[in-house]
Parts: structure tokens; C-alpha cells; sequence
């Protein structure tokens, strides 16, 4: 239909008619009746706002070029978002999660049975990673419970166990607002899992709720540092005498922005949280890239060693796989210093983040399928599989994909998302607005009051129970007694997948390095 | 906004509802000489209500920090108005009629100084 409308033309003919209208209203006004200058005014009140378009303002080549007529494009965009999300997007198209992901974590944190009827909406044909089902199922009573004790290679006298294969990735306060943190914190208690509290600092309001907590160590330290950014031994102690602090996480990459450090927007930086991890207000806060104690993988490993030392319970590392030759490196480095983080979680390049640099956030670093894997087989090929954990992040927020990182290696599995969108998260891509409609990543008290922390805490809660309600009817369905027997061989993985691209690599590298 | 151009906005505020609110209660209360006024206009009383309607909405607007920015254009709407009918109907007799034009000078004034407070525009002007 190009050229049907000449949208200049019509815009030409609006430019004159909005004055010639506003002369016309006047010659009314004053020969007929002294009403329509309610018009006159309106209509001059147009003019001079067109003329400012068309004549004044620089900025904006549509509207110079078309005067107010083009202000119903920048308007009909700004609620373009929208519009797609509500009318014009079909249900498997929408990212980073699609309807029928999202629809699913809903009905799950309701409680609601996700029975669908007639077929999957998934393309068969395409390069999905599928689950091999087994002809001969185990039953339930049959299958050993989920554990997994951190810190018991090191035969810590504080080692913490998990009974349920889900963490709460890391979220601070800053990036959630209060309400969000509570019901999160309190659903995790509810749910029996840990969470993680994030690079945020003290970690007040998590600590409050109690439950399980992992300290995130990000690359700022905040809570926890000296003022050059290194590690303030005593500020550490401090904090991990709180009893829920059950393990540390040393942050050296995240997914979402691998390479970069953490980002808080500076709209999100209120007075508390400026003090609760000694940042100004008014300036994004922006951690460094690495910490200042890692510089290779020596030092990187030493200061491990030094955390583990300190604290005496689990301690481990959160990172985004790059160079896989680099993760290499650094594990014949801990074989050489005979030091082991007490798990390793991989975050894939797909993670999410309240704020990244565009280029990061689409561009670096490996997915997190590809990753996990390489991460196995190189921790098998080195025969230091069983002194670590490997945990996953990056879009596992459903039973499937949790299942598949589990079978590419993984012990357990982190979501942020996922919980977010149980907690209500509608996907508007706010986080680092301080607009968050859901009142989740926000600190506006007027939009986290539709947030209810007891309500939303039982959603948390009940998607818990329904991802583990199909962790173990997968097991049985694959005819797995015991989930570290996952594996590799449970998964179908088409030939132009990105993880078995990976694994040919992979292969290749090994035998080379 | 700076403290300084924050407080010349409230000064100009509270000089425009000095203006309005006295002329907007005149109105709604039948005062004889806006009855007389909206004779001339041809709009008795209909128009009168409306218009004192109008203004005193503007003033309250005004005195509300999240509607200022509506205030200003409504009144300077409804003073846009008024100096069209000082010119076309009843002329500039006396001292009072060229106050709608100072109003309008004052409304577009605040309107200057709160212009990133209009979300829309705000976002033409980045």
C-alpha cells in the first residue's frame, strides 16, 4: 500500500487548515456567538504548538517535517510495547519469556492445574533440546529425595544442604524494592530454599525475613568493603554472624553483562539504600569489571582460599563462561593450589538484570546450555567433577529447561525471573525505570503497595512446589531412581543447536589443550 | 527545576489565583457587574457559570504540585478568552480589563519554567 496515502500532503493540509480553522472559529465567535471561541482559543493554542514543531524545535525530524500530525506517530510508539504485548504478539513469540512460559509460572504460583489440551504450540521441526522418556518408568516411591550438601568436600563443620534442586538467584535490595524482597525472602523460608541477597550490601531487609541466604560478594563488595574496594575482613564476620547467612557467593561475571560490573540506575538510589551500601545519590552506581583482589587465575583462586579460611562456611563463585580455555585454566589452577570453590555457578548469556549496557546484554557470553555443558565435561576431563558444585542460571525457569541444565551437569538450578514472575512480574522491561507496574523493581511506595507480601509469598511458595512436583514426575517418566543419574543421554539435542555446536568444540579442544 | 526558578513559579502562581479566584467567586456568586459583562458576551448566565467553573478549577489546579502544569494552561485558556472578548465585545474601559493579559503573560511564564513536567512534550524536547 506504499505511496496510497501521501502522509506529507495530508500533513501540509493540516498545517494550514489548524490556522484557517482558528480565523474561522474567531469570525464565528464574534458574528455568531461568543461560544465558539472556546474553539479559537484551542485552535490557536494548536498553531502555536505547530509552529514550535515545524519551525522552532531542531530534535525531531518527523515532527519538523510534518508538525503535529507526526506527533501521533511518537505517541502510537510509545504505546507500541504494549500493544503487541496485549493484542498483536501470538503466544510463542514474546521475549525473553513468551505467553505460554509466562502462563505457566502463573498457573503454577496459583496453584492452578496446567493440563493443556489439544498440542504443544512448539515447533517439533525446529532445534529444541527434547527429554528422552524411558520405556520402563520408575515409580515415585522408588526415587531417592533430592539432597545436595555444599561445603561437605571440604567436610565443613557449617556445610549447608539443599532438599530441593531451586535457589533464588541473586536479587539485592535496590534492584527489588522492600515488598518485593519480603515476599520473596518469605516465600523462599515457606518454599524451604535459599536465597540469594545479591551484590546490594547489608542485606537488611532479606535478613529481616530470615529463612536461608547466600551473601552475593559482587565485584563492588558493598557491606563488605575497605574504601579502595578490597575485602574488610572484620565488616565479612560481622555479617555472616547473622545465622541466616548460609553460604557466600564470590560474583566474578554475570550473564546479562559478562565483563562489565554491577549497574544501579541512579533512579532507583533512595536515601537508605545510598547508606546501606555507602554510594552517593543522584550518580548510577557502577561496580568495577573484576575484583580488586583477582587480577589472574592465582590470585583469583587465593582469594577464594582467603573467603573459605575466613568464614568457615560454603563459599563459592558465580560466573559467566567466556573463553572456555580460560575456565580450563583456572581449574587446573585450583587443582594446583588444591583449592575448590565450594560450587561454581554458571550463568549463561542469557540472564536477566534490572540494567546492562545493550551491546552486553545481547552480545557476550555463552549460553548457558553450551556453557553448563563445557563446564562438566571440562571439571570431568581435569577428575575434579566431585570436588565441586556446578549450579545453573539463565532462563531456567521452567521444569524443562531445568531439567535439561540438570542433565548437561548442573546439581542444582537459580532462577530470578521465574520467582519474579510468580511474584507477579507482567514483563513490561521497567526494571531500571523505578516505574516497575508490578511493584517489584521498584522503591515507589505508591506502586509497591499493590505488592502483598503474605499473599505473593505463598505464590513463591506454590511455584516452588509445582516445579518440584514435575522435577520428580520427570524423573519417573525417565526412569531415574536418583537425580545426579541425569545425564547427557536423557536429552535429544538436534544437530544445529548452539549446545551441540559446543559439545563437537569442545571435544576438539580437549584434544588439543 | 532549580530552588530558585521552583519558588518565582509559586510566586507567579499564587499571583495568578489572586487574580482568578476573586474573579472566578465574583461570577459563580451572580455579582452584578459579571452579569453585566456576560450580558454584553450574549452568554447570561450559561457561559458565566462555565467560564467561573473554569477558573476556579485553574486556581485550584494551581495550588496542587502535581497539577501546576495544568493549571497554568487552563487558565491561560480561559484568559486567552477573556482578552478576546476585551477586544471584540467590550473593549478596554477600565483598569481591570487588561488584566487577562497580564495572566496570560504570568500562565505562559510557569508554563516555561515547568516545560519538562509536560510528559509529552518533555519527551519531544530530549
Amino acid at each position: 500500500m506504499a505511496g496510497s496515502v501521501d502522509l506529507h500532503k495530508v500533513s501540509k493540509f493540516a498545517n494550514m487548515a489548524i490556522p484557517s480553522l482558528a480565523v474561522l472559529f474567531f469570525v464565528g465567535g464574534v458574528y455568531v456567538s461568543f461560544y465558539f471561541h472556546f474553539l479559537t482559543v484551542a485552535f490557536i493554542l494548536l498553531t502555536v504548538v505547530n509552529l514550535f514543531y515545524l519551525h522552532i524545535q531542531r530534535k525531531h525530524t518527523i515532527l519538523r517535517n510534518f508538525g503535529i500530525l507526526g506527533q501521533a506517530r511518537y505517541f502510537i510508539e510509545s504505546i507500541g510495547p504494549e500493544m503487541r504485548q496485549y493484542l498483536f504478539a501470538n503466544d510463542t513469540e514474546e521475549r525473553p519469556f513468551n505467553r505460554i512460559e509466562r502462563s505457566e509460572i502463573y498457573r503454577k504460583a496459583k496453584g492452578v492445574d496446567s493440563a493443556s489440551s489439544f498440542g504443544s504450540q512448539l515447533d517439533f521441526d525446529n532445534s529444541e533440546i527434547k527429554i528422552r522418556h524411558s520405556m520402563y518408568p520408575v515409580n515415585m516411591d522408588q526415587i531417592t529425595p533430592f539432597s545436595l550438601t555444599f561445603g561437605e568436600e571440604r567436610g565443613l563443620k557449617k556445610a549447608f544442604t539443599i532438599t530441593k534442586p531451586y535457589m533464588i538467584s541473586a536479587m539485592s535490595y535496590g534492584a527489588l524494592g522492600e515488598n518485593a524482597v519480603r515476599a520473596l525472602t518469605r516465600g523462599a523460608k515457606l518454599a524451604g530454599i535459599p536465597m540469594n541477597t545479591g551484590e546490594g550490601g547489608t542485606p537488611k531487609y532479606h535478613m529481616e525475613e530470615g529463612g536461608d541466604l547466600i551473601f552475593q560478594m559482587g565485584t563492588a563488595k558493598f557491606g563488605v568493603r575497605n574504601d579502595d574496594g578490597s575485602l574488610n575482613d572484620q565488616l565479612l564476620l560481622d555479617l555472616i554472624a547473622n545465622d541466616s547467612i548460609k553460604m557466600i557467593e564470590i560474583k566474578l561475571s554475570q550473564g546479562a553483562k559478562p565483563g562489565k560490573g554491577g549497574l544501579l540506575p541512579k533512579e532507583k538510589i533512595t536515601k537508605e539504600i545510598s547508606e546501606l551500601r555507602s554510594v552517593p545519590m543522584g550518580v548510577d552506581v557502577v561496580s568495577p569489571a573484576h575484583h580488586i583482589e583477582c587480577t589472574d587465575g592465582e590470585s583469583t583462586i587465593k582469594f577464594i582460599k582467603r573467603v573459605q579460611d575466613l568464614t568457615q562456611i560454603p563459599c563459592g563463585i558465580k560466573l559467566c563462561v567466556g573463553k572456555t580455555t580460560e575456565f580450563r585454566e583456572i581449574i587446573r589452577e585450583m587443582k594446583a593450589q588444591d583449592i575448590f570453590p565450594d560450587y561454581i555457578a554458571i550463568d549463561g548469556a542469557e540472564g536477566g538484570t534490572g540494567a546492562a549496557p545493550k551491546a552486553f546484554m545481547d552480545g557476550y557470553g555463552m549460553p548457558l546450555m553450551a556453557a553448563i555443558y563445557s563446564a562438566n565435561k571440562i571439571l570431568t576431563d581435569e577428575g575434579v567433577r566431585n570436588r565441586t558444585k556446578i549450579l545453573a542460571s539463565g532462563k531456567l525457569i521452567n521444569s524443562n529447561k531445568q531439567f535439561i541444565a540438570l542433565a548437561l551437569g548442573a546439581d542444582a538450578v537459580c532462577s530470578a525471573r521465574g520467582f519474579m514472575l510468580a511474584l507477579g512480574c507482567i514483563q513490561s522491561m521497567l526494571c531500571g525505570n523505578n516505574t516497575c507496574p508490578a511493584g517489584i523493581t521498584t522503591h515507589d511506595p505508591e506502586l509497591q503497595r499493590g505488592l502483598d507480601v503474605e499473599e505473593k509469598s505463598t505464590r513463591i511458595a506454590n511455584y516452588v512446589n509445582g516445579l518440584e512436583h514435575d522435577f520428580y514426575e520427570m524423573l519417573a517418566a525417565s526412569g531415574i531412581r536418583e537425580a545426579k543419574d541425569i545425564n547427557i543421554d536423557h536429552l535429544y539435542i538436534p544437530s544445529d543447536t548452539a549446545l551441540s555446536d559446543q559439545i563437537q568444540f569442545i571435544v576438539k579442544e580437549t584434544s588439543e589443550y | 527545576m532549580t530552588k530558585s526558578t521552583h519558588l518565582l513559579s509559586w510566586f507567579l502562581q499564587l499571583c495568578i489565583v489572586a487574580l482568578l479566584a476573586p474573579a472566578a467567586y465574583f461570577k459563580l456568586t451572580d455579582h452584578p457587574e459579571s452579569i453585566e459583562l456576560f450580558t454584553d458576551l450574549d452568554m447570561e448566565p450559561t457561559g458565566r457559570y462555565v467560564i467561573g467553573f473554569l477558573e476556579a478549577i485553574a486556581c485550584l489546579l494551581l495550588l496542587i504540585p502535581q497539577a501546576i502544569i495544568h493549571g497554568a494552561l487552563l487558565s491561560l485558556c480561559v484568559m486567552m478568552g477573556a482578552i478576546i472578548a476585551h477586544f471584540t465585545k467590550l473593549g478596554f474601559s477600565e483598569m481591570f480589563s487588561f488584566a487577562p493579559i497580564l495572566l496570560v503573560i504570568l500562565a505562559a511564564v510557569i508554563i516555561f519554567l515547568r516545560r519538562s513536567q509536560i510528559k509529552s512534550i518533555a519527551r519531544m524536547l530530549d
